[in-house]
């Protein structure tokens, strides 16, 4: 079941499909300890990881 | 009736979505109440990407594709309207609210897939815009309040609309169109105990305007602040406060308005708790005489809205916030407002020091920033004591002097850096120097500019963005001996000989007491 963006007085022509949002584990650890950043807090964040090593 | 498509852009994306953006639930309700067929895509709250965004552009065959905001989201206004353009080619794009308004010449160059702007206030300016599309016309500056573009691609400004008078004539906004339940779910606000303890919290907006000139705010022309002149080429522009040009339209509902919205509010949406986005309640009160907040008071307990304790530490009613002056406020004030469930109140402190204080334009002193701070505390409202640093005239006595007041007053602070918004005086008297810092390049300042917990341009005279960035960090420690250890490096590298004061804001006299109170002495560079 998606999620209903679109909201008004009426029904658009075409529906827009959207998937629900699913947060994953990771996606929340990272959320979570973005707040507690500092000191011996640390973490990578995996997606954003850019280094090819062959270079 | 207009097909119409009003796109909320994402602000603040290091936050949650946390505001319904009222202007555009006010322009959804008017549009409705006209007729037209109306749908809204709240990108800041869904923030579900591009994708999503190009599947609403397609959704319908739009007639008007409505966006805007604050200045803070041109990044994504920008992004979105090159897909809607893209997409919807027959769509008429309007964009509107602080960020047009800044700077319509500007935006209205940057992002030419925009075919019409609408300036200040839209309240009756974008009804008007849907009845001309509707009736199948394109002449936009016939409507008062808008810049668009004539055949040849130049940019034509309208005559200047003037502000709605008559504001109880406005319909409640739509927040219908919103998606609720993730607004509902981002309620908190820590600002209070019950703002922490908040559920289900609306926001809204009773009155437009503020009598004061604080020289680093904007208003952006619903404040009676904007006047239309005409530059050495001819070309008319927008202008707001300039040294000794300032001019103001104080405006509210009345309190039966206001109080009935948090009503509807209440028995519709259960809300438990109201945030005030008035740029400055006790602006309203003074120019009342001292009746309009008293008589939202009285209409608060008589609707049922004062809060009621419950065993467990909910309430029922509504517990709600906003933002005071520190001179304007009065004890007896605060005391009713806090039986009427007033639980918190942004105060922009701003500083604690005298010789700053005196060229921000505050109209507030040392004394009244105290007074107003242990009046509120003494009212069992929290008073939210905001501090800036990085003012034209900040110097080491200042931050000293601020952090002193801190350390006696019990107050935890991260200060905002003072930052030069578009509308903003010292935009205005900064412009040159802000665009030296970007090379020329005043939309990239745009793209820069945050909610000023980081910063941007510069406009401080004494201290560079990474100095200031170090003794904020110092600040926050309470670090007086590195602070007093960077002074010396500091008088050092600007050759300040001892005994002269650590500044280099000139000054009338070579010895005595600082003599710059305005900050149109100063010389930006």
């Amino acid at each position: 079941m998606g999620d209903d963006v679109l909201k008004g007085n009426f029904q658009p022509a075409r529906p827009v499909k959207v998937e629900a949002a699913q947060e994953t584990l990771e996606d929340r650890f990272e959320r979570e300890v973005k707040k507690k950043l500092g000191g011996s807090i640390a973490y990578v964040a995996k997606k954003k990881i850019v280094w090819d090593v062959k270079e | 009736m207009a097909k119409i498509l009003l796109i909320n852009p994402v602000v603040r994306e290091e936050d949650v979505p946390r505001h319904i953006p009222y202007g555009i639930a006010l322009l959804a309700a008017i549009a409705s109440r006209d007729g037209h067929l109306v749908q809204i895509y709240d990108e800041n709250a869904w923030r579900r990407g591009e994708d999503v965004v190009r599947q609403v552009c397609q959704a319908d065959d739009w007639d008007i594709i409505g966006i805007g905001g604050i200045t803070t989201t041109y990044a994504s206004i920008k992004s979105t309207v090159r897909i809607a353009r893209e997409l919807c080619p027959k769509a008429v794009i309007v964009m509107g609210g602080g960020v047009l308004t800044s700077l319509p010449r500007e935006m209205m160059a940057w992002l030419p897939q925009v075919d019409v702007g609408v300036i200040g206030e839209g309240f009756l300016t974008f009804p008007e815009l849907c009845a001309m599309v509707d009736a199948g016309e394109r002449d936009f500056t016939r409507i008062d309040g808008v810049i668009a573009r004539d055949a040849s691609g130049k940019l034509i400004m309208s005559k200047q609309r003037e502000l709605l008078d008559d504001l109880d004539s406005l319909p409640y906004p739509a927040w219908d169109m919103f998606p609720l339940d993730i607004y509902f779910a981002n309620s908190q606000s820590l600002f209070s105990e019950e703002g922490m303890l908040a559920s289900r919290r609306l926001d809204i907006n009773s009155s437009y305007g503020c009598s004061l000139i604080c020289r680093f705010c904007y208003h952006l022309g619903i404040a009676g602040d904007m006047r239309y002149e005409t530059n050495a080429e001819g070309e008319v522009e927008v202008a707001f406060d300039k040294p000794g040009n300032y001019t103001r339209a104080i405006r509210y509902h009345s309190p039966e308005y206001t109080v009935r919205m948090v009503k509807h509010a209440y028995d519709k949406y259960g809300i438990n708790f109201v945030g005030f986005l008035d740029e400055n309640l006790m602006t309203m009160d003074q120019y009342s005489g001292r009746t309009w907040m008293k008589e939202i008071c009285r209409l608060w307990h008589e609707y049922g809205l004062a809060p009621k304790k419950n065993p467990d530490g909910t309430w029922t009613g509504v517990h709600w916030s906003g933002t005071s002056h520190a001179t304007l406020c009065t004890k007896e004030i605060l005391e009713i407002m806090r039986e009427a469930g007033c639980s918190h109140l942004v105060y922009g402190y701003e500083s604690f020091a005298p010789h700053v204080l005196k060229t921000i334009g505050k109209g507030a002193t040392l004394e009244s920033n105290i007074r107003s701070f242990f009046w509120t505390l003494d009212a069992g409202i929290r008073p939210i004591p905001n501090q800036i640093i990085g003012f034209p005239v900040d110097d080491f006595e200042s931050l000293r002097m601020s952090m002193s007041a801190w350390k006696r007053l019990g107050i935890q602070v991260k200060p905002h850096f003072a930052t030069p918004y578009p509308g903003s005086e010292w935009f205005t008297v900064f412009r040159k120097s802000i665009e030296d810092q970007y090379k020329g390049d005043l939309e990239a300042f745009i793209v820069d500019l945050g909610d000023a917990s980081r910063i941007s341009a510069v406009i401080s005279t004494n201290f560079n963005a990474i100095e200031l960035l170090g003794l904020r960090e110092l600040m926050l420690m309470d670090d007086q001996k590195k602070i007093d250890e960077y002074e010396k490096v500091w008088r050092s590298n600007h050759n300040i000989p001892d005994g002269q004061p650590s500044t280099l804001v000139p000054s009338k006299k070579a010895k005595g007491p600082r003599v710059v109170t305005n900050v149109s002495q100063l010389n930006p560079a």
